[in-house]
Order: C-alpha cells, then sequence, then structure tokens
C-alpha cells in the first residue's frame, strides 16, 4: 500500500508541473463550454425536456468542463510507448503487480490535472451573466453526494483506461486502442451529448451502463435531475461495474503479459 | 511529377503499417458515426432547431466532414509544421530549390482520411435527396462552390496555425480552439448561436461562407438577401489570400531552433 501512495504522490507532483498546459487547457474548456451552451441552448428555445431546464444544462455543461480532465478517457503517461519499444519489461522485475501500479500512475495524473483545472472554470462559470452562469447545487447531500460521484467516475475512467492498456499490448497501436475506448466510452458517457437530451427509453438504458458513471450521473445529482435516493442507488450498481471492469482489465492484462514478447532491447 | 512520387511513397509507407492504418481508420468513423447518431438523436428529441430541421442540419455535417478531411488528407503537412520548427527540420525545407508550399503538401498525405471523406459525401448526398429543393442550375453551382469554398477557409485556418507556430515555437493547445472550433460550430447551421458569435464566424472567419448563407440560397429561406447568400461561398474563398501571406510574412521572421 505504501508503494501505491508513493508512486501516486510522484505523479501527481510531476503533473502539477505542467502549469502552461493547464492555463492552455482551461481557455480551451472555457470557449468548448460557451459553444455548447449556445448550441443547447438553441435546442431548448425550439421545445423543453422534464427535468433539465436552460439553467440546469448551462451548470452541466460547465461542471463537465470544469472536470474534463477527470472524465476523459486517457492512458496513463508513458505507458503507450514502453509497451511499443519494449522498456515495459523493466516494469516486470518490479515486485508491484503491474495493473496497480499504472492505474495508481493514472488516477495520480488524472487527479493533479484535475486540481490544476477546476477551479477556475467553475469561478469564471459563476461570475458570467445570467443565462451563462452556473447554479448552486440543487442541497446540500446533493452537493456531497455529486463530490462521491466524482471520486467514483475518476476511478471509472481510468478502469477504462485501462482496457486501452490491453487493446495497446495486442495491437502495438496506443493511438487507435485509446481512440476506439475513449469514443465509445464518450458516446455512452454524455461527452458528445448531455444523456438528459437524449430519448427517454435511451437514457433508461444507458443510466445502468458503466460509462454514464464517469461524469453524467455526478452532474445530474448536482443539477438535481436525479434525487438524492435514486442516485445513491445508481452508484451502488456504478460501484459493482466497477468491480467488475477492474476485474476484467486484470485478467486481460495478466494473460497479455504472460504471451508478451520484448522486442529487443 | 514529384508530387505523384510524394504520394508513391506515403502510399508505401502507409502500407507498411496496414493494420495501424485499418485501426486508426475504423476508429475515426467510429467518432464520425457517433456524431451523426447524435445530431439525430437530438432531432428525434427536438424536431427543429431555430426552424432548420434534421436533413438540413445533416448536410452542413456532410460539408464540413468532406471539406475538414479532405483538406486534412492533402494539407496534413500544415498540421504538422509546429514540428517541423521545434526539431529545426524546417531549415532543410528550406533549402531545397522547390517551392515551400510544395514540400509541405509533400511532406504529409494522409490516407486513413479517406473513409471520412467517403461518409462525409454519403451523407451530402442522404441529406440533399432528402430535401425538398427546387434545382436549378444557379442551386448547383452553389453547392459546388460550397464545398471548393469550406476547403479554402479551412485551408486557411491550417496556414494561421502554421504560421503562428513559426513564433510561438510551442505547440500549445489552445491555438487548435480556432481550427477544432471552427469545425463544430460547422456541424450546425451557424445562425442558431448567439448573434456576436455568429458574427466573428460570418465576417472575421467565413464559416458562414460553406456554411449558412449557401444554406439560405439552397433552402431559399432566411433573411439575407438571396443573391448575397448566393455569391458568399466566393467572398469565403478569398480568406485564403490573408492566411497565404500571413505565413509568407511569418516564415520571413523564422529563425532556427538548431538541432
Amino acid at each position: 500500500m505504501k508503494s501505491y501512495w508513493g508512486i501516486f504522490k510522484m505523479e501527481f507532483k510531476g503533473e502539477l508541473q505542467y502549469r502552461a498546459k493547464a492555463l492552455s487547457g482551461i481557455a480551451t474548456q472555457l470557449f468548448w463550454g460557451l459553444l455548447q451552451i449556445y448550441l443547447y441552448t438553441a435546442f431548448l428555445n425550439s421545445g423543453s425536456v422534464d427535468g433539465f431546464s436552460i439553467s440546469q444544462m448551462v451548470s452541466y455543461i460547465w461542471l463537465g468542463q470544469a472536470f474534463f480532465a477527470l472524465r476523459y478517457v486517457t492512458m496513463p503517461k508513458r505507458v503507450g510507448k514502453e509497451i511499443v519499444n519494449g522498456n515495459v519489461c523493466y516494469k516486470f522485475v518490479r515486485p508491484i503487480n503491474i495493473y496497480n501500479q499504472w492505474y495508481v500512475e493514472g488516477i495520480g495524473q488524472k487527479f493533479a490535472a484535475t486540481l490544476l483545472r477546476f477551479l477556475p472554470i467553475i469561478v469564471i462559470g459563476f461570475l458570467l451573466p445570467g443565462n451563462l452562469s452556473l447554479s448552486l447545487p440543487v442541497s446540500v447531500g446533493a452537493f456531497f453526494l455529486f463530490l462521491f460521484g466524482l471520486i467514483l467516475g475518476l476511478l471509472m475512467s481510468h478502469a477504462f483506461a485501462m482496457l486501452a492498456v490491453y487493446l495497446t499490448f495486442k495491437t502495438l497501436s496506443e493511438k487507435g486502442s485509446i481512440g476506439i475506448v475513449s469514443a465509445i466510452v464518450n458516446m455512452f458517457g454524455g461527452l458528445f451529448i448531455p444523456l438528459p437530451l437524449l430519448p427517454q427509453a435511451l437514457q433508461d438504458v444507458l443510466k445502468y451502463l458503466p460509462f454514464s458513471f464517469i461524469t453524467d450521473l455526478p452532474l445530474r445529482i448536482y443539477i438535481g435531475n436525479v434525487g438524492i435516493v435514486d442516485g445513491l442507488v445508481l452508484m451502488a450498481i456504478g460501484v459493482v461495474w466497477l468491480i467488475a471492469i477492474i476485474a476484467i482489465g486484470k485478467l486481460l492484462i495478466g494473460g497479455a503479459l504472460k504471451k508478451t514478447v520484448v522486442q529487443g532491447g | 511529377m514529384l508530387y505523384k512520387n510524394y504520394v508513391k511513397m506515403h502510399l508505401k509507407s502507409s502500407f507498411e503499417y496496414r493494420f495501424n492504418m485499418m485501426f486508426i481508420s475504423v476508429n475515426q468513423l467510429l467518432i464520425m458515426v457517433g456524431e451523426i447518431l447524435t445530431v439525430y438523436l437530438l432531432f428525434l428529441q427536438f424536431e427543429s432547431v431555430a426552424g432548420w430541421t434534421f436533413y438540413e442540419a445533416l448536410l452542413m455535417l456532410g460539408v464540413i466532414y468532406t471539406v475538414y478531411s479532405t483538406v486534412e488528407m492533402f494539407a496534413r503537412g500544415y498540421d504538422e509544421f509546429p514540428k517541423l520548427v521545434q526539431s529545426g527540420e524546417l531549415d532543410r525545407f528550406l533549402i531545397r530549390p522547390v517551392n515551400i508550399h510544395y514540400q509541405i503538401f509533400g511532406s504529409r498525405v494522409e490516407f486513413t482520411k479517406i473513409p471520412r471523406i467517403l461518409l462525409g459525401i454519403v451523407i451530402s448526398v442522404i441529406a440533399l435527396t432528402n430535401l425538398a429543393v427546387d434545382w436549378t442550375v444557379w442551386k448547383v453551382l452553389v453547392l459546388i462552390a460550397t464545398y471548393v469554398c469550406g476547403m479554402f477557409v479551412i485551408f486557411g485556418l491550417f496556414l494561421l496555425n502554421a504560421g503562428v507556430s513559426i513564433f510561438t515555437i510551442e505547440n500549445l493547445e489552445f491555438l487548435n480552439i480556432i481550427t477544432n472550433g471552427s469545425k463544430e460550430l460547422a456541424y450546425y447551421p451557424i445562425n442558431i448561436y448567439a448573434k456576436w458569435l455568429a458574427r466573428i464566424f460570418t465576417f472575421i472567419i467565413p464559416i458562414a461562407c460553406f456554411n449558412y448563407l449557401p444554406l439560405s440560397f439552397i433552402m431559399e429561406t432566411g433573411s439575407v438577401p438571396m443573391w448575397l447568400c448566393g455569391v458568399a461561398p466566393l467572398f469565403g474563398m478569398l480568406f485564403v489570400v490573408p492566411c497565404l501571406l500571413f505565413f509568407s510574412m511569418s516564415l520571413k521572421h523564422y529563425k532556427s531552433t538548431g538541432t
């Protein structure tokens, strides 16, 4: 456990060094947020959706942008390269489980990347005028559940990233592997379109799938689209999914490691 | 011809990594299918936005996909230009007795974009066959001009990005906003956005010239005079001129980073 904490701290500190990158990320997120808000405002002006008013939509978008680093599935840094160039063999000799090591590395990086970015976006979101502004959470309870939801989202997002690590082992194409996994997660997880805007029948299915837990669920709890009791039930389902996806990832990567052929050195 | 050799070389080298090429093509297609599905589902829920219906939006999506992917396929070198600057590789380009643009065009040809171009054309055709349009010769010409204009404008944005990187050297994600933002904006008829945003993307970056304006001309709707909508694509093409000038000016200020 102590060594995992060490890995987490190291990656966390490493990521904090990239401040210019974070600043540029914040500017990008603000622009995207604004663009999406205008787009969905146009749609919501042409017809309404129950439990998703314009002001709720605006909060959903700003929070989504603020926690973008957390919700976007990325591979832990360097891992893709290590697999392709064979340096991964140095990891094999260490007395730590390789899945856990990468998992903790990625979580550390994502956690730091999120911490560097979220606050300015939230603050600017609150300061923006009238129909562009971020609202307060519906209740104190919802706020705390939202925070728990974010942590579940972080763990889930990275459990998916580990599936991309497995695909990289199989295909040796980092770009292609992460691309496929993130395309699927983004499509069903609310990154292409806020899930509350989808037809109800589709939403009823998607809310039980693992993708929505990455950020859609916590945002919905914050804006009051999902009640506290429902939120708790869904999050329990999310925890089961999380355990399942981590187990699948461990199994797959464990299998891939047995067959790994290191290319030269 | 030299360019033909460039293309042949890139084709050969991409086929060396056949699996990689197919894998990347497939996942880019997956993203596009996801985006088309998103637009479809939104219109299933809302029927119309600012008076536009699904097939009108689909045509806009078809235009931007076709245009953007075509530019990406052939002008990818400009996208990768910051790397040339960073590595100092650009020095080698500059001392060769061939025009710099010719060399940049030749430096990358991205064959993985072909499925995207085809998909763009397919959804354009689907949209056009489902729209009730009284076709005239003028409308056909405007439609063709729309695609050409789109390529010019997007190419202009690529030039701007490449030009700026000569000064900044570092490749900042932020700079991509203009290119990617313009692309995403063009997914829908841009008059659905707030007025100030639509104005910027009409008068400064002429996205509207291959988006909202020709669409109004073909559908015979909107408040802008018809003749103005009709000539808009021609006007939009001029955008590439200041971009070319900016690029040449930047190149004069190029200081090698060394190796």
